[in-house]
């Protein structure tokens, strides 16, 4: 009984808004005492994070990327991608999400997708002709694309705290975000064709464009190489791509100044950084007791009275993370869902690579879902819109969300054709 | 109040000097293991040596989060009173978020002391000689820091009141 008070009281302050790291601590010291354990197993469960070989990708991916965004890089990329594709019907629409799924797999969809490229591409679509309701919700809907994509912060977060290889995640995410890509890209190309006037391809300006950003535009293809060409480890590539990045804004581009700019950089991603790596040093030590306790099987077992097989499994799962995705934000639903999780699905036969793209792929539509998807609050503040207005935008492009989360769950092959 | 003002600027510039050392000697040493790698050679304390900045990087990054408000959390009812201008609640509410975490943060403190105590007297060298236990340390000293924040936060609060 008092164990339930307890429990309840934990909730109700996260409702009113303590720190989760703090909530996890909170949960796991009471849990600790409670069965009897010393509370300085939850210091031990605290350290064994700084064994974790993979952690130092994460504040140098995110270093790298909060680098970019504040550089004339958005700049140089759109105009490169708007040279390139501009020509086609709804080429601009599909330049923005390209360039948004980029700053996001950099970014980790913490918002600054919106926050950077917004004001960048919201003129670009206006002067196009799209009316503003599609502006708003392709702008929305960019903020967590791309999260799918290598060397995206919530893939990395995964594999460290599910134990999957993180090179098989980056794999296995590739296609499935392609997926998404084209769904939405088809959705501009619909919108693009009430245009009538059509931009020229023009080589010469595309060639200006592709000069001045291809220091950049070869980022993503670094990576690839030299993760998979086995030239790199996923750590050094998070280690080149900081350094890379640094020298070109700072020492080439000189977008950034090394004694003003780079430290503001280094304190934005990190106040970032701290806040997920001190929820995960705390929620580990709680869902670690969860497990110990066995609480998944016994929800499993629940479960398995209702869900018969893995499809309708599926089902629920995808309804259950879709609720998750739009209340939690996707750094603490992965470090506190996805242990407990796991177990279960893969009781269903659930390949534990595929589990990874479905969860990332339903907290990527999280963020977009109404009543609260933080995106929708980020597009609302940033463009001074009635939060109710970016609701009605969004709507299209959650549907079409919806239907990509369709195909790549039940589709599993998709993100598993690298491994057969 | 001036002299806790003082003690908070103090906290924000700690951390925030602290955080460029540390990622930029983090760039910098995982960089040069790549490039020893490229001629057979290894240091074998880079790795744990920069896992341990990262772990200390977590603390200083939350100092700075705790400061901005901007740790991550679910607050649902904030966003409802916020929109609802209900002013004084939202106060309270504060206070009360400061509070709690002030009171976790100080019982996560002790567990770290214990764990330090135990490291200290059984723990190993991880690099450079040095013991485990002077390592774990950094768990004490970090929450002390982010415990301290909060507390300024609700003692600055009952200023709001007055002001």
């Amino acid at each position: 009984m008092i164990a339930l008070l307890l429990g309840l009281g934990i909730m109700l302050l996260a409702i009113i808004g303590v720190p989760l790291f703090i909530i996890m601590s909170l949960a796991a010291l009471v849990a600790f005492s409670f069965s009897g354990v010393e509370i300085s197993s939850v210091a031990v469960e605290f350290y064994r994070i700084s064994s974790a070989p993979t952690l130092m990708t994460i504040p140098l991916f995110t270093f790298a990327g909060y680098l970019m965004a504040e550089s004339n890089s958005p700049k140089r990329l759109l105009r490169l991608a708007e040279t390139g594709l501009g020509w086609m019907p709804g080429g601009v629409s599909i330049v923005a999400l390209v360039v948004c799924a980029f700053f996001t797999a950099f970014t980790g969809a913490s918002g600054v997708t919106i926050i950077a490229l917004g004001g960048l591409i919201y003129p670009i679509l206006m002067d196009e002709g799209y009316s503003e309701k599609f502006t708003l919700g392709a702008i929305t809907a960019s903020g967590s694309l791309g999260l799918l994509f290598p060397p995206s912060l919530p893939i990395i977060l995964y594999g460290l705290v599910a134990k999957v290889d993180i090179d098989k995640l980056f794999k296995a995410g590739i296609v499935p975000g392609i997926v998404i890509m084209v769904i939405l890209s088809l959705w501009s190309i619909y919108n693009g064709q009430k245009k009538k006037n059509l931009r020229k391809f023009i080589l010469k300006d595309f060639l200006a464009a592709l000069k001045e950003a291809y220091l950049e535009a070869l980022l993503p293809i670094i990576i690839l190489v030299g993760i998979y060409g086995g030239f790199l480890t996923v750590t050094e590539a998070a280690a080149i791509t900081a350094l890379y990045i640094f020298v070109i804004e700072v020492l080439i581009y000189k977008d950034l100044n090394l004694k003003n700019d780079v430290p503001k950089v280094i304190i934005d991603s990190m106040s970032l950084v701290g806040g997920i790596l001190l929820i995960l040093c705390c929620a580990l030590g709680f869902t670690n007791f969860l497990v110990d306790e066995e609480i998944p099987m016994k929800i499993f077992a629940l479960m398995k009275l209702y869900l018969t097989d893995k499809y309708s499994f599926l089902l629920f799962l995808n309804i259950f993370l879709l609720i998750v995705g739009c209340l939690m934000d996707i750094f603490s639903a992965i470090i506190v869902v996805v242990p407990l999780i796991i177990p279960i699905a893969t009781d269903f036969g659930i390949d534990p690579v595929h589990l990874a793209i479905i969860f990332l792929a339903n907290l990527e539509i999280g963020y977009l879902t109404p009543p609260v998807g933080i995106n929708l609050f980020i597009a609302s503040f940033r463009f001074n819109r009635p939060i109710t207005e970016l609701y009605k935008a969004s709507v299209p492009f959650l549907l079409l969300l919806i239907l990509s989360l369709v195909i790549i769950t039940y589709v599993p092959a998709l993100s598993l054709f690298w491994f057969k | 109040m001036k002299l806790i003002k003082k003690i908070d600027l103090l906290i924000e510039r700690l951390s925030s000097h602290g955080l460029v050392l540390v990622v930029l000697t983090m760039l910098a040493l995982s960089c040069l293991s790549i490039v020893l790698r490229w001629f057979n050679t290894n240091f074998t304390w880079i790795d744990p040596l920069v896992r341990h900045l990262v772990f200390i990087s977590a603390f200083f990054g939350g100092v700075l989060a705790t400061g901005r408000g901007t740790h991550i959390g679910i607050d649902l009812l904030g966003k409802i009173l916020e929109s609802r201008k209900m002013f004084k609640a939202q106060l309270f509410i504060r206070r009360l978020i400061a509070l709690t975490s002030t009171l976790t943060l100080l019982w996560l403190i002790k567990a770290g002391i214990d764990f330090t105590r135990v490291e200290l007297e059984y723990g190993k060298a991880v690099f450079w000689s040095i013991k485990s236990g002077y390592l774990v340390m950094i768990i004490p000293l970090g929450l002390s820091l982010i415990a301290l924040r909060f507390f300024i936060i609700l003692l600055l609060s009952f200023e709001e009141q007055t002001a």
